[in-house]
């Protein structure tokens, strides 16, 4: 009898697992990988981004999920008649999230430079610095200035990457604290808890829009990347076609209309960053 | 963003909390009871896997089962079929699927150890005296022993129960966008939203909490038909 109700909670946990998903052929490649002729009307492009991370991807005032890269996204699937879905992720879970195919790209301000075989990458389309931004009051002027004190990075962000590539710096400094996201960075930063915090450029603008008197943003930068949208490694064809719709939007002026929206712009978005526009 | 908005989203968020609050329960309670029985059994292999098992859902974090499940079963599965030639993908579905199941099996080993108490602690001679009056063993389980363990145990029970109200926040680790997901989304929006969104999410879970210790109470007192 027990072993009859073990067997039964068994099969019924496989089930409800498989009601959450699909099986099919292995075709040999990994999965999430498409081929050309998966790209029809049927495909939904699951874009994963993070959520706390403007202007890239935020929560917007309607209560939708917003942000540059996300409206590039949604306008490049309408054009190609791809389903549109935004994954909200955890940061740190990205690769986990991509293997599993809960997501076939990650499309948020995601670092290229310095992982170009982790990923099949499309096209560069953004400079991005990472800058410390520390209190406008703190005399703080230059990265040799933070020596001995504690400095904010988000959770597996290329932020803390960047930190963590340049030793010296990194050796000089008392501690450097990872944290999930980068509002509880800054109120580190008002509270005195660090004395600093490293972001890419535009979630640092994006702070500094808001609050202009408080904070300022070293000259000194820790260093300079670019931004593309990952995907599984060997997922070639969904990049090709990604690749081929974002020059096309690139050229008809489509990218820059979007990136002229105010929305962004007061969050951040630098315009003279975005490379592929300015191509 | 406005309070108004602030407030509005985190409702519709609670409705997932909400749902992730009752679904655990409807799984946990009866499957806490078997956990229960299969701990008491006397056939000693059952007796040890249960107990390995209870003490393995207590002695780690929920967080980290959370993680366990949500990445680990789709690619044990995965594996599972590659064995026939056939994969697994796990579809957006899975992500509230595999938090429902974390808290079952989590919940579920500390129910049953409550259960377990409730039951343990009604005296051998109840026992005696139903045998005597000719009930069997079933019998004397259902008409005698669980009425009295289900007051035993209420306070407990109650216990666990606000304290899912408060863990059903750690399906952020898996990026299941509940109530308290949904805050921290709102309070990385803007600067001036990070207070906002955290205390009305902090009143709003403690309104639940308050409204689920009232719920509970009321039962207690409809049970106490004895004092």
């Amino acid at each position: 009898m027990k072993k009859l109700i073990a067997l039964l909670l068994a099969v019924i946990s496989v089930f409800a697992l498989c009601a959450c998903g699909s099986v099919e052929q292995d075709n040999g490649k990994a999965a999430g990988v498409v081929t050309e002729d998966d790209l029809n009307k049927d495909f939904v492009l699951k874009v994963g981004f993070d959520a706390e991370f403007p202007p890239y991807g935020y929560l917007a005032d309607n209560g939708e999920y917003d942000g540059y890269d996300l409206a590039v996204a949604k306008e490049l699937c309408d054009r190609l008649g791809w389903g549109f879905e935004a994954v909200p992720i955890k940061w740190s879970a990205k690769d986990k999230e991509l293997e599993a195919g809960n997501i076939n790209c990650i499309w948020n301000g995601f670092t290229y430079t310095g992982k170009e075989d982790d990923y099949t990458w499309s096209l560069p389309y953004a400079d991005n610095d990472i800058v410390v931004v520390v209190k406008a009051d703190s005399g703080i002027t230059s990265l040799s200035d933070l020596a001995g004190k504690s400095l904010m990075v988000q959770a597996s962000s290329s932020a803390a990457q960047a930190v963590e590539d340049n030793k010296e710096f990194k050796a000089s400094l008392k501690e450097v604290v990872e944290l999930s996201d980068y509002s509880l960075g800054f109120l580190d930063l008002d509270n005195g808890t660090v004395a600093a915090v490293a972001a890419d450029y535009g979630v640092a603008a994006s702070r500094i829009n808001e609050k202009s008197d408080e904070y300022v943003i070293l000259s000194e930068t820790i260093s300079h990347e670019q931004y593309a949208v990952g995907f599984l490694k060997g997922n070639t064809a969904l990049r090709d076609a990604v690749n081929a719709e974002l020059l096309k939007m690139a050229e008809d002026g489509t990218l820059l209309e979007i990136a002229q929206s105010s929305d962004y712009v007061e969050r951040g978005l630098v315009i003279d960053k975005l490379i592929l526009i300015n191509k | 963003m406005e309070f108004q908005t602030v407030l509005s989203e985190l409702v519709k968020c609670f409705g997932t909390t909400l749902a992730i609050f009752l679904l655990t329960l409807i799984g946990s309670l009866p499957l806490g009871l078997l956990v229960c029985f299969g701990r008491r059994s006397k056939n000693c292999v059952l007796r040890n896997v249960t107990k390995a098992y209870i003490s393995i859902m207590r002695g780690t974090p929920l967080m980290l089962q959370l993680w366990v499940v949500f990445f680990g079963l789709p690619m044990l599965l995965n594996w599972f079929f590659g064995l026939f030639g056939l994969r697994y993908i796990a579809d957006s579905q899975w992500r509230f699927t595999a938090a429902i199941i974390a808290f079952i099996i989590n919940y579920a080993a500390y129910f049953a150890e409550i259960y377990r108490s409730g039951i343990e602690c009604i005296p051998k001679g109840q026992y005696e005296a139903a045998n005597v009056l000719g009930y069997g063993r079933a019998q004397t389980f259902v008409k005698i022993i669980l009425p009295q363990m289900v007051k035993n145990v209420m306070p407990s029970v109650t216990n666990e129960v606000i304290t899912l109200v408060k863990d059903t926040s750690l399906c952020y680790s898996i990026g299941l966008v509940e109530m308290f997901t949904r805050a921290t989304q709102i309070a990385n929006s803007s600067s001036d939203t990070f207070f906002v969104a955290f205390m009305t999410a902090g009143v709003m879970y403690y309104i639940f909490n308050f409204v689920v210790a009232w719920l509970m109470e009321r039962c207690e007192k409809a049970m106490a038909y004895y004092s």
